[in-house]
């Protein structure tokens, strides 16, 4: 099925990995159109598929792995690609946003997505060279970590005259093989972390997927495209935090600001501040131990910390794992981390959802509800757990459940943190109770991505007060369905911080910032205005480049504010997926220690107003009472198979 | 004397982390951090014993004062 459209290579492939079938997947322009790419192309896809009473570990799960249209066009930090699946974690649909090089090589091959459905007979290995698609046998591979994998790999695609066939590869390590729930798949040194993605893999009995060809991204305004980029990498280079914070210091350069704001999880989520910050700070990273920036194929952000571990050159430590490997479970050794890191990625494991899993379990230790060895900043212990976990083997094969299962058979579930069973992120929400609401009503579970980032707002660029239920929830709505649309179009989210303009970052102090972080909680309804109607934004914003990219590449309108409603009709489509599985209010949730317990027992707001944003932000999406879409939401975002024509 | 703390690209610019003073107040601070001018010092946000503080504040014996610059990540 070919495309009228610039940015699409006009075809998706399912694979039948029981019979090796390939068929062409019908993906019509039409639902190009609305459903875009990547996350929201997937969720489509899978919306399609699933009545709702299907299984993560079943020959009726798909894992859909997606291309946008930006992905492969030279628009900045477009090598992004998506995974989605049912979630083993959660049930419900999960989706992850990847960098490395897979996507750009799967449109070299000729498709914008790849969806496999069943389980080969014996480990395999598929190649994918110019669609044609040729399936390998992988027991040599099978129990190979990721970078051995990747290696192997490169060894069986060289050529006669000795050079490896250019290739993007996604593969998954022992942990997915043992379907580890929390296992992840990577490409190159680039996870799809969250959500379990690389236990489907397991499942599925596939150890890797290769692609590579020559076809070519067809751009429909290439002139005014190649000026556009040029403009815009510039405005990155130039941006107070695309251009200057994390090129400098990663993600990990976080760590200090949310130790002043409260906001650094430790010891298991009882606190906000860690005495020993400094230690696994983003600054004693950069200065001791970083060797090089990295970044993802045309990325000017280069975010990726290079580290030395054994030796070897490896991929440094995000905030994530820095804090939840770090205060996390009161560890202040960083390189304990480093080498942590290198190994989780190794084994193919969530560093998140994994260090989560072992503070819950320290805090059931020390709580005497479950005798596993463990104890807060006791790194040995932790040091030989990793492996325990990805082999399945003594305690590490409960642990390779994630705090929700065990917290149901050892109890404790007020501190097993986690939100629709996959684990938060290392930000704690007490004091960003935006984030707090972002994390509970997430597609995909704990995500602050997902969950719209609000803690950005709310202490580390903005400072809007951090622990006020006002305007959250319709902030939440706006960013959750501007990173959305990011993520569809095939780019990394971190270019959404172009969205804040650079003197609100450069001048914190300045009376216009001020004015800022004071009135933009009181704004809800503004915001719920532009949430509400968006096509009032019928023009592009000047600090917003992707708008005009987006035209420039696939020939198709875009406005700010259709963008939005793309958006808007990802975030939807995902939740009537979810609704399927049964997602609703009584599944939007948090651990009591959240909710219910203050952080500062002197500062009465201090905890989560989880069910009063909630009913503000389901009306904000236009969700009844129960937080299920109504039939006029999904009617006015054309969801539903009669609804698109 | 009072205890100064910088965080963020703003420490990677003044080549120190900690260090500290006899000044009195935030005014006269911000004329001497290391590496980093007066203009760019008056851009960075500042905490007094872990609470925000204006220009004018007046310091006590003791005091830690933090610099940090806004930052985003993910």
């Amino acid at each position: 099925m070919s495309t009228e459209l610039g940015g699409y290579m006009g075809k998706v492939i399912k694979i039948n990995l029981n019979t090796q079938e390939v068929s062409e997947y019908p993906f019509t322009d039409q639902e190009r159109k609305l459903f875009i790419g990547g996350k929201t192309m997937a969720a489509k896809i899978l919306n399609d598929h699933f009545k709702g009473n299907e299984k993560p570990f079943s020959d009726e799960n798909l894992l859909v792995i997606t291309t946008g249209p930006l992905t492969g066009s030279g628009a900045p930090s477009s090598s992004r690609f998506n995974i989605s699946t049912l979630s083993p974690q959660t049930g419900y649909i999960t989706s992850s946003n990847c960098g490395g090089n897979f996507g750009y090589y799967l449109k070299k091959a000729g498709l914008d997505a790849l969806i496999l459905q069943g389980h080969c007979e014996k480990p395999s290995w598929i190649e994918i060279q110019n669609d044609h698609v040729v399936f390998h046998d992988a027991r040599d591979l099978w129990g190979l970590k990721t970078s051995q994998t990747q290696q192997a790999l490169d060894e069986k695609l060289k050529m006669k005259n000795g050079r490896v066939r250019k290739n993007g590869k996604i593969c998954i390590g022992p942990a997915g093989e043992n379907k580890v729930l929390y296992s992840c798949i990577v490409s190159n040194e680039r996870v799809s972390g969250r959500g379990g993605t690389g236990a489907i893999m397991g499942y599925m009995n596939v150890k890797a997927v290769v692609a590579s060809g020559n076809s070519t991204v067809k751009v429909v305004e290439k002139e005014k495209m190649v000026r556009h980029t040029q403009k815009w990498f510039k405005y990155l280079r130039n941006h107070p935090l695309t251009g200057n914070q994390l090129p400098k210091l990663g993600t990990a350069g976080l760590v200090s600001g949310m130790q002043m704001k409260n906001i650094l999880s430790t010891k298991n989520y009882q606190y906000g501040q860690y005495d020993d910050f400094e230690k696994i700070s983003g600054e004693l990273l950069a200065e001791k131990y970083n060797i090089v920036n990295k970044g993802c194929l045309t990325c000017p952000i280069k975010c990726a910390r290079t580290v030395e571990v054994d030796g070897k050159h490896v991929k440094g430590p995000e905030l994530e794992t820095l804090v939840l490997l770090g205060s996390g479970i009161l560890n202040n050794d960083l390189e304990s981390i480093l080498k942590w890191n290198y190994e989780l990625d190794e084994l193919g494991m969530d560093t998140i959802s994994c260090a989560n899993t072992i503070s819950y379990a320290m805090e059931a230790n020390e709580k005497g509800l479950w005798d596993n060895g463990l104890v807060f900043s006791d790194q040995k212990a932790v040091s030989e757990i990793f492996e325990k976990i990805a082999y399945r083997q003594g305690i590490g094969d409960e642990l390779a459940l994630g705090s929700k299962r065990l917290s149901e058979k050892y109890g404790g579930k007020e501190f097993a943190i986690h939100a629709k069973g996959m684990e938060l992120a290392a930000y704690e929400p007490r004091k960003s109770v935006g984030l707090g609401l972002g994390y509970a009503v997430s597609n995909r579970g704990g995500c602050h991505l997902n969950g719209g980032y609000l803690v950005i707002l709310e202490g580390l660029g903005l400072s809007i007060n951090p622990t006020t239920y006002h305007g959250k929830a319709d902030l939440t709505m706006l960013f959750q369905d501007l990173m959305e649309m990011i993520s569809a179009t095939g780019q990394c989210l971190f270019t959404s911080y172009a969205f804040f303009p650079s003197p609100l970052m450069n001048h914190p102090n300045s009376w216009y910032t001020k004015a800022c972080n004071k009135i933009l909680p009181y704004c809800g309804g503004v915001v719920r205005m532009i949430n509400k109607f968006p096509e009032i934004a019928f023009f592009h914003l000047p600090v917003f480049h992707h708008t005009k990219a987006f035209e420039y590449v696939t020939g198709m309108k875009m406005t700010f504010g259709h963008y939005i409603r793309c958006g808007e009709r990802g975030y939807n489509l995902e939740r009537e997926v979810n609704r399927k599985f049964g997602v609703d209010a009584n599944k939007d949730a948090l651990p009591k220690r959240l909710v219910e317990t203050l952080q500062d027992p002197n500062d009465p707001n201090s905890k989560v107003p989880l069910e009063k944003m909630k009913k503000i932000y389901y009306k904000a999406r236009g969700w009844d009472e129960k937080g299920i879409p109504t039939k006029k939401t999904l009617k006015k975002l054309k969801i539903g198979s009669d609804l698109i024509d | 004397m009072i205890s100064v703390k910088i965080y963020g690209v703003a420490r990677l610019k003044a080549k120190v982390g900690s260090f500290t003073t006899n000044v009195k107040s935030m005014d006269e601070l911000l004329g001497i951090l290391p590496g980093i001018s007066r203009k760019e010092a008056k851009d960075l946000v500042a905490l007094v014993n872990g609470k925000p503080a204006k220009r004018n504040v007046q310091f006590h014996d003791g005091d830690e004062v933090v610099f940090l610059a806004p930052a985003g990540g993910g």
